[in-house]
Formats: C-alpha cells, sequence, structure tokens
C-alpha cells in the first residue's frame, strides 16, 4: 500500500525470491559446513600424515572459493535486492528492527571474506599451523553470520515477545531461533558432504577416492541425522496455524512437507548404499544426482517454510501484502484506493469499476499472484461468478486460512470481484430450472454473471 | 502537488539519524575504495590487455593486476553492504520507491556483478589459454561493471526526486521506468568512473612495488605506468568535477557554494588532490593518504548535496528514535575485534614466508 508494487510477469514476486533465496540456501550452508570440512580435513591430513589428501583438500578449497565467495556473497545480496523489490515495507520493518544485527554480519563477512582469500591464498605461503588457524576463523565469522540471520528469519515465523516488547533482544531471541540454529546448522554439515562428494569423485588416485567418498558420505549422513531431530523440535515452536497448514491445512502445502521429507529419505539411502557401501563404483554422476536431491530437498522445505507463514510475512503483525494489522480498520474505514499511495484511480466510477479493481488487485493481491504464471488469479477464479467471487472475496480469511482478510470498503470488494470476474469468459452453468430440464437443454444462464446483492 | 513519499516504518530508528548518517557516510568510503579499484582496474586493465598483445610489459601487468581483481570484487560487494543497510535504514521510504520503480534494471544489477565476477575469474584462471581473446573478456568485464555503475547512479539520482515519483510511476510500467535525468546522470556517472581509473592507477602503482625483489624492472615501469593513469585521470577529473558541478540545479549548486562547511570540504578535497598530483611520482605513500583524503572528503560532500536536494521533502531527524545501544555496542565491540583479525589474518599473510609446511599440529 505504501509502496509500488512491481508484478514481475509469470514469477510473480514471491517466486523471484524463492528462485534467489534457494540457491542461496543451497549454496550459503556449504559455505558454513564448508569451512569446517575444510579445517577439519585438512587437520586429519597433518595428523595422519597423508600428503595426498592435504592435496585434495587443496583443490577443494579452489571449488569451494568459486562457489562460496562468488555465487554465495552474490546470491546472498541478491536476495536483499529481491525483497527489497518484492515486500518494500517488510524489509524496511525488518532493518528497523535488526539493523545492528545486519551490521554485526557484515563485521563477520568481512572477516569471513578475507580469510577465505588468505586460507585459499595461504596454502604456500602460510605454515601449517597458521593456515589453519586462518581456517577456523573463516569458520567461526561464516557460522557467526549464520548465527546472526537466523535469529532474523525465524522471527518473522515466530516474532514472539517482540510484538509486545518491540526490543532487539526479545526479536532476535524469538522462539524459533535455537531450534532452527540447530536444523540449520545439521543442513550445513550435510551439505560440505554433499559437494565434498562431487570433488572427491573427481579425485585421479583410487585409494585416495576411495577414502574420501566415503569420508565426504559420513559428513552428508552425520549432518543428515540430526535434521529431523531438530526439525521436530523447530516444529513444536511454530504458531498452531503453521503447523496445521503444513499438515494437511493446506494440501499444496502439505504435499511439499511430504516432499520433503521423501527428497531426504533418498538423499541419506543414495549416501548410504552408493558412496558409503560401494565408494568404488562411485562416480560425478551419482555425485551430481545426490546434489540435485539436496538441491531438490532444500528447495521444497524452504517453499514450505515460507508457505507456512501465511497469510503473514511477520507473524500477526503484516499481512503478506505489507499490510499491518494495526492498519486494518483505517484501511478498512477509508477504503484502498483512498489510503494507498500507488494507483492511477482514486474513485470507484460505476464507468470504470473493473479498471478500479485492478488498481485494488495491485495494491492488495499482488504480492503473492500473478494474472497467468505462479498462483495466477486468473485460474483461481476460472468458472466463478461475479456473486462466487464476492462470496469469497468477502470471508477470503476464513474460507482459505492461508490468506488475509479483504481489506477495503466493500464498494471496493465489488470492484474487485467485477474485475476477478473480467478475467475468464462467463461461467456456463447448468440450469436446473424444471422447464429447461424437462426439454433436456442446457441452457448458459447469462444472468448468473449478474451484480452480487449487497 | 505534494510528492507522494511513502509513510515512514512505525518502528522507531535504533540510533540518532547523525550517527546512522556518519556510519552511512564512513562505510560508503570504505565501499567506494574497493569499488575504484576494481572499476578503474577492469578499465586500464582493457587498455593493458590490449597493448599486452605486442608488449610483455603490458601483458605480465594484466595477468598480475587481473590475479588481485577478483578478491577486490569479494570487498567491493561485502563493503557496498554496510552504507546500503544504513542508506536503506535512513532514507528507505524514497530508496525502495526508486529501486522498486525500476526493478527489473536494479534487479539486473545481481545477475551483472555474478557476471562479471565470473568473467574476472576466467580471466585470472585461464590467462594464457585466452590468450589474444583475454582482453575481449577484459573489455567485456568492463562494460558489465560500468552498465552496473550506471545504474547505481540512475537509481540514487532517483532518490533525490521525490517529487518525480508519482509522475514517473504513472508514465509506465512499474519495474521498467528508468532514469530521471540523463545529462546529470552521466556528468555523475563520468565524474565516478574517472576517479575510479585514478584511484585504481594508484592502487597498480602501490600494488608494482611488490614485485620489486623478483622483476625490479617491470615494477619500476607498472609504477610508472599506473602512476601515469593516476595522474591523467586526476587532471580530467578538474575538468569532469566542473562539468558535475555545473550540472547540478542552480538551487544545489548554491546552496554547496553558500554552505562554509561545504565549500571548506571542496577546498579541502582539491588540495589533497593537488597534494597527491605532486607527491605521486616520488612518494606513493604520502600520495595515498592525501587522495584517500579526497575520497573521504568528496564522499562527505556528496552526502550534503543528498541533503541539500531532499531539504525541502524529507528530514531524517524528524524520525521517532529509540536507541539499541547495548546491541550496538556488540557491533561497535566486535568491528574491532574483526578489523584486527582481517589485520593480523594479513600480517600473517604478507610477513617473509616461513617454510615450514611441515610443523606438527
Amino acid at each position: 500500500m505504501n509502496y509500488p508494487v512491481w508484478e514481475p510477469y509469470l514469477l510473480g514476486g514471491g517466486l523471484v525470491i524463492g528462485i534467489i533465496a534457494i540457491l542461496h540456501v543451497f549454496v550459503s550452508h556449504f559455505a558454513v559446513g564448508g569451512g569446517l570440512f575444510l579445517v577439519l580435513t585438512e587437520r586429519k591430513a597433518y595428523r595422519d600424515n597423508n600428503p595426498a589428501l592435504l592435496e585434495y583438500v587443496k583443490s577443494h578449497s579452489k571449488f569451494f572459493v568459486l562457489v562460496v565467495l562468488v555465487f554465495g556473497a552474490v546470491s546472498g545480496v541478491g536476495i536483499w535486492w529481491s525483497i527489497g523489490l518484492v515486500n518494500p515495507e517488510a524489509t524496511a520493518t525488518l532493518i528497523h528492527v535488526f539493523v545492528w544485527g545486519w551490521a554485526i554480519e557484515w563485521v563477520f563477512f568481512i572477516v569471513e571474506i578475507a580469510a577465505a582469500f588468505i586460507y585459499y591464498y595461504g596454502w604456500d605461503r602460510l605454515d601449517a599451523k597458521t593456515h589453519l588457524r586462518v581456517g577456523w576463523i573463516y569458520f567461526g565469522a561464516a557460522w557467526a553470520s549464520l548465527l546472526v540471520i537466523n535469529g532474523i528469519l525465524t522471527f518473522m515465523l515466530t516474532p514472539g515477545r517482540w510484538l509486545e516488547t518491540q526490543t532487539f533482544a526479545s526479536a532476535y531471541f524469538n522462539p524459533g531461533m535455537l531450534p532452527s540454529l540447530v536444523v540449520r546448522t545439521s543442513v550445513c554439515i550435510a551439505l560440505a558432504g554433499v559437494y565434498a562428494l562431487i570433488t572427491s569423485s573427481a579425485v585421479r588416485d583410487a585409494a585416495l577416492r576411495y577414502e574420501v567418498v566415503r569420508y565426504a558420505a559420513k559428513w552428508l549422513l552425520a549432518g543428515a541425522l540430526i535434521i529431523p531431530f531438530a526439525g521436530i523440535w523447530y516444529i513444536s515452536t511454530l504458531p498452531s496455524m503453521a503447523r496445521e497448514i503444513s499438515l494437511g491445512g493446506a494440501p499444496a502445502v502439505t504435499v511439499f512437507a511430504g516432499f520433503s521429507i521423501f527428497f531426504s529419505a533418498l538423499v541419506m539411502a543414495f549416501t548410504y548404499f552408493g558412496p558409503l557401501q560401494r565408494p568404488r563404483q562411485f562416480n560425478l554422476v551419482f555425485a551430481i544426482l545426490i546434489a540435485i536431491l539436496a538441491l531438490s530437498t532444500t528447495a521444497v522445505t524452504e517453499w514450505v517454510r515460507e508457505a507456512v507463514r501465511k497469510p503473514y510475512i511477520i507473524y500477526g503483525y503484516m499481512y503478506s501484502n505489507g499490510l499491518r494489522l494495526a492498519d486494518v480498520e483505517r484501511v478498512r474505514a477509508q477504503g484502498v484506493l483512498k489510503s494507498a499511495h500507488w494507483v492511477r484511480q482514486r474513485d470507484l466510477d460505476p464507468q470504470h469499476l473493473a479498471s478500479a479493481g485492478n488498481e485494488i488487485y495491485r495494491v492488495q493481491c499482488a504480492s503473492c499472484h500473478t494474472l497467468d504464471g505462479y498462483n495466477s488469479i486468473r485460474l483461481g477464479v476460472r468458472g466463478w461468478s461475479w456473486s462466487m467471487i464476492d462470496y469469497q472475496l468477502d470471508h477470503l480469511s476464513t474460507l482459505k486460512g492461508f490468506m488475509p482478510a479483504f481489506v477495503g470498503t466493500e464498494e471496493e470488494r465489488q470492484a474487485l470481484g467485477a474485475w476477478l470476474a473480467s478475467l475468464n469468459p462467463p461461467p456456463a452453468s447448468i440450469s436446473i430450472e424444471p422447464e429447461a430440464a424437462m426439454e433436456g437443454i442446457q441452457s448458459q444462464d447469462a444472468t448468473a454473471k449478474g451484480a452480487p446483492q449487497p | 502537488m505534494n510528492p507522494v513519499i511513502p509513510g515512514p516504518v512505525p518502528v522507531p530508528l535504533p540510533a540518532p539519524p547523525g550517527l546512522l548518517e556518519f556510519l552511512l557516510v564512513f562505510t560508503f568510503i570504505l565501499h567506494l575504495l574497493a569499488m575504484n579499484f576494481l572499476l578503474g582496474g577492469v578499465i586500464i586493465l582493457t587498455v593493458s590487455g590490449y597493448l599486452g598483445r605486442r608488449d610483455s610489459r603490458h601483458h605480465e601487468l594484466t595477468r598480475r593486476v587481473g590475479n588481485a581483481l577478483p578478491p577486490v570484487t569479494a570487498f567491493t560487494i561485502t563493503l557496498g553492504v554496510g552504507p546500503l543497510l544504513f542508506l536503506q535504514l535512513v532514507y528507505g521510504q524514497l530508496f525502495y520507491t526508486s529501486s522498486v520503480l525500476m526493478a527489473w534494471y536494479w534487479l539486473a544489477v545481481v545477475f551483472l556483478v555474478l557476471l562479471g565476477y565470473y568473467s574476472l575469474y576466467w580471466h585470472q584462471l585461464q590467462y594464457d589459454e585466452l590468450g589474444s581473446k583475454a582482453p575481449w573478456v577484459m573489455l567485456a568485464t568492463a562494460a558489465l561493471f560500468l552498465f552496473v555503475a550506471f545504474i547505481f547512479t540512475q537509481n540514487v539520482t532517483a532518490m533525490l526526486h521525490p517529487q518525480d515519483f508519482y509522475p514517473r510511476f504513472l508514465s509506465g510500467q512499474v519495474g521498467k521506468i528508468f532514469g530521471p535525468v540523463p545529462l546529470l546522470n552521466l556528468a555523475r556517472l563520468a565524474h565516478f568512473v574517472v576517479a575510479a581509473v585514478a584511484v585504481s592507477g594508484l592502487g597498480v602503482a602501490l600494488l608494482s612495488s611488490r614485485w620489486r625483489a623478483e622483476s625490479p624492472e617491470l615494477a619500476a615501469w607498472a609504477r610508472r605506468y599506473g602512476v601515469t593513469w593516476f595522474m591523467g585521470g586526476t587532471l580530467a577529473q578538474f575538468l569532469v568535477g566542473l562539468w558535475f558541478l555545473f550540472s547540478l540545479p542552480a538551487e544545489i549548486r548554491q546552496a554547496l557554494v553558500g554552505d562554509k562547511f561545504a565549500v571548506g570540504v571542496l577546498v579541502l578535497a582539491i588540495m589533497l588532490a593537488l597534494l597527491a598530483l605532486l607527491t605521486a611520482p616520488t612518494n606513493l605513500g604520502v600520495a595515498s593518504v592525501a587522495i584517500l583524503g579526497t575520497v573521504s572528503a568528496m564522499a562527505v560532500l556528496r552526502h550534503f548535496v543528498r541533503l541539500a536536494y531532499l531539504r525541502p521533502y524529507f528530514d531524517p531527524h524528524s524520525l521517532p528514535v529509540r536507541g539499541q545501544w547495548e546491541v550496538f555496542s556488540i557491533f561497535a565491540a566486535l568491528l574491532l575485534a574483526g578489523l584486527a583479525t582481517v589485520g593480523w589474518m594479513l600480517y600473517v599473510f604478507y610477513r617473509p614466508a616461513v617454510n615450514s609446511r611441515r610443523v606438527s599440529v
């Protein structure tokens, strides 16, 4: 309402954020876990006096730099870019609450980047002890940046006592923060294994490959085994409505939650029976297959995590369309078109009812829906008459629990309904008038498209 | 008609605007230094790479400076997070609006930077294999980063014109509405690019001092070469700076020249630039410190211009404040500790190599 609304064609804002965020999550958790993998494996190479393993860690560190420092860093900025474009109101709110948190995370980023480069370029310049120390600094800073951002992310779903106190401490130490930290740390360890499987599959020396393939598989399984337990703990902290949505309340979300479990199980089974049991047959294709499954797990899990937050973007504080709960009554009384800044039409002129409805759609619905693409509104109302649409709009939050209620005047609701009804050809309905039935004629009831009765 | 500016977030600012603006300018200076080295670097290396087809010194310089650019890119991006954070906090109402209006272009920055960054690695890791094609890769990288710079100047200029927001909103489709004042932006862009080339020339000269031990001839030549870029860029800046100054709207220029503080900062910046020009051929240390002063002074002046633009429409000091001093203290302490850690790592990295890889751990 406060900001102009950008409608990225078929994707919609949510999917723009989603695509960037899922890729970022898949790389950034590797950035943390992979750091631990590097130092522990390097230490193991020194302890076992295994120069071949040390060579492997070196080559892995190059891969690490190219993936993490480039894609990880830029995609992280990309999330920030996209949330500011799609949800400026929520982004501004988060920055007001957490700016010092983000500033702290920024310090960790600087240390992390410097340490990563010095680790990478320092293989032949630093003595082993100092090199390892730099590696530990990298991992410490990387995990600390996760520690910070994790609290900000869980705040959006479980803002806890912040709703009353509005303090930083209650916002950051919210109910979901700790379990989510354990989940994410485990994901980091598992993903370190996923990526190490890729590089280890390319090792030429057969004996070394046997060793590092199994070693990488153990990392993956160790991380993956903790996730379900930490996950249950995390789910127990969710608001009851969010739990209901994921456990049957909204079929799509439940199906995706099922996929999340299914893909995780596949990753674990493939890793156990593949690289752990049969390291000799393991190859790059298999490694990439596991990585794709792990990416799919990340994608569906992140999708579910976002979906269960509906109808809010900050739970119990702001709806996903950027409207604060505190502003609902004002907007309802004033009307959407009079409260929103960025509309082309402020009056409900009966001649242009549908175009006013389009404006209302843009400010109130377009942050989640697109016209013809992701979460298509045209498909959503296909076959619905104006009166049916109006009834739905009037009971939106009760009929569809994951959607916010329509907020606006009654006339505005009807205008929105008129626009939605104009998106599809009028519905063909089967007449049930006795005389028509007797004649066996299916007639199109044009009057079904009549205006709803207030 | 009153400008349409989104209302502020009903959460108070976590520190007084003065402190936030200080941090905005301070972190921006850090970003600017890295950005200058990067943007100027890709321009200089495009030229050197081309000359390097016939001249082995240029070829070698392009390789060596090219090795430094990926880490510089990482720091440009990371150091940019700080100022953008404080900008969004204090000026979010303006910044988000101008960004959303040009959303496609603004989002494109992410992909352009990603491409540019990977092409720098491509140039670095495949320099010999690329052969005579290497300058083309660098040219493409320079084009990508220049386009990013152009989008940035468009957006941060657009946010200074809230009176144009609503008319621009009406003029087209949200997300595709690009750039308000083309001429001003070209001057602004040129001002930044020329500064970047100058600072980067100095950077090349500084970097070459590390090659003195093993390739003294190359180092001596590279130093002169870098200083030439620096002096050329700085001299050009006197003209471009004037162009930029006179492309500003009259009322902004008057606010600038009518303010003692602003004039003082401007004079200081110019004096330091002159000092850097005089000392660069003989004393890189003095020249570098002087140019650091110029860059900082210009960043302060830039903020002054922003305030002058926004004065009729927006005053950050009118926003409510509730200080989060505990968290701020943690940030300040961690910032010091973080910088010390980075300093320690740089120290161990650059101290004479200790060849004892097999020490027990």
